[in-house]
């Protein structure tokens, strides 16, 4: 289960932390804001994305990164309420595995992290969203074996790493994958994804008789914001 | 009877919605979103809050920046002064809010406020549609009053979030925020509250001030309790006698 911070940083709109068993990383979200007249676009809003890695400068390894997060995230924001406007995320890399992944592999294994600390930063930011969304990161084993949330052990000896994406309606938003696969391993795993993703969000009232296997994960999605909601209204029950 | 929580996205069931008014229609408020023909989703984090009278709907949202809506008082600060209207900052970063020249009350060509490029005003929201300047005034144009808008002179901001100010403006009971009151029963200041999340302090003292406006951000990002507030405050006037 992922560990979460909300509002982290003070002069942010909205800030998040998302540690999970690899990654650790720090959102921080400004918008709606004043655009350059050079991206600004007529009808909707811009979503600017910067990832800073955990040491040196950026590169086009990251650049690539923010291609995707932002392409990912356009989806999800209601983006024409806010035409001519700027949404502005900031992606830091707080910790990674200190083993170097395959080029390739760790691309696709850092981007669950970024999309789910993105969208909490989103959330805590109030800016209008389309759905709720959550990110999973599923390695194959050269068995055949499908793994979500792999350790690192895993994911260097695995055949293929894939990350994946859904909404809380359960359609597919993202998909990255790479190494050696066939459809009906991707089909696989394209299942054990989605499962993943919807239990992040299911109720957590009903889930006693439901999650007596604890096969599919907690509803860490739905904790974390609950528990906002919850600290942010606290006041409420006092007077 | 605690109300859900509701994640963006989320479809409203129609056993939620209050009925409608006798025109058949419902007001949405705040971090609602209607898709024709009938569904009513979420935008953001919250809690769904209704009123039945009104058949109204909105979502009770968390902080986030301000986006200004009519009525709202706020405090802005002037950038640079045109021919007819000053523009001034609400936020940091986002466009120009336009504040006439002669919106100030008892404002003529000859006697109107000389302001300079830093300086603040209270003043109320009084446009902000979608895709237009928004507009501010430092009177209430129905009645040519300034009722306590105006410039603010002497002290000083402080910036706590846009949720907290609100609290503030809410008043002790509502909010439940009783800083200002504590403090003021043994301290003399003034102070305004800006929508916009600014507050504005102003006192004899600079330890006065700058210790009225760190009580304030400490209880906004610690979220203190009644009680918290009430030690803290015996504290506060404390260090500042």
């Amino acid at each position: 289960m992922p560990h979460i911070t909300t509002s982290a940083l003070q002069r942010a709109d909205g800030s998040a932390t998302f540690t999970s068993n690899l990654y650790s990383i720090l959102a921080g979200v400004n918008g709606p804001v004043e655009v350059q007249r050079r991206d600004e676009l007529p009808e909707e809003a811009y979503i600017e994305v910067n990832i800073r890695p955990g040491s040196g400068v950026g590169t086009p390894r990251e650049r690539y990164l923010e291609s995707i997060v932002a392409s990912v995230l356009r989806s999800v924001i209601l983006v024409h309420l806010h035409p001519r406007m700027l949404i502005q995320v900031t992606l830091q890399v707080l910790q990674e595995p200190s083993e170097k992944l395959m080029k390739g592999k760790g691309e696709v294994a850092v981007l669950p992290s970024l999309l789910n600390a993105a969208f909490l930063a989103l959330v805590d930011g109030g800016i209008p969203l389309e759905t709720t969304m959550s990110a999973v990161l599923v390695a194959v084993d050269a068995a055949g074996g499908v793994v979500a949330e792999p350790s690192i052990k895993e994911l260097l000896i695995c055949q293929s790493v894939h990350a994946l994406a859904y909404d809380l309606q359960g359609e597919l938003v993202m998909d990255q994958s790479t190494g050696v696969f066939d459809m009906g391993i991707w089909e696989g795993v394209a299942e054990v994804a989605s499962e993943r993703c919807k239990a992040a969000v299911a109720s957590t009232e009903d889930t006693d008789e439901m999650r007596d296997t604890d096969e599919s994960g907690e509803p860490w999605l739905r904790t974390a914001l609950e528990e906002k909601v919850r600290a942010a209204n606290a006041w409420r029950e006092q007077t | 009877m605690s109300t859900p929580i509701l994640l963006p996205g989320t479809p409203i069931s129609a056993s939620l919605l209050p009925r409608p008014n006798k025109s058949g229609t419902l007001t949405l408020g705040p971090g609602l979103r209607h898709t024709p023909p009938q569904t009513i989703t979420t935008t953001t984090l919250g809690t769904l809050s209704t009123e039945p009278r009104k058949s109204a709907l909105w979502l009770e949202d968390l902080a986030g920046r301000y986006a200004p809506s009519v009525n709202d008082l706020v405090i802005a600060q002037i950038h640079h002064s045109s021919t007819d209207s000053y523009s001034c900052t609400l936020t940091p970063h986002t466009p120009f809010a336009l504040l006439g020249q002669l919106s100030f009350e008892g404002a003529s060509k000859k006697t109107r406020p000389q302001l300079k490029s830093g300086d603040l005003v209270y003043a109320r929201v009084c446009q902000a549609g979608k895709g237009e300047d928004v507009e501010i005034e430092c009177l209430n144009s129905a009645t040519g009053k300034g009722e306590g808008m105006g410039p603010l002179k002497g002290g000083t901001t402080f910036d706590v979030s846009p949720g907290f100010a609100r609290r503030l403006m809410l008043g002790r009971k509502k909010g439940g925020v009783m800083l200002l009151e504590g403090v003021g029963e043994k301290v003399k200041f003034e102070v305004a509250i800006g929508r916009n999340g600014v507050i504005w302090v102003d006192s004899g003292s600079v330890r006065i001030t700058v210790g009225i406006g760190r009580l304030v951000q400490d209880c906004d990002r610690g979220g203190w309790t009644l009680e918290e507030q009430e030690k803290a405050v015996k504290k506060a006037i404390k260090d500042m006698s």
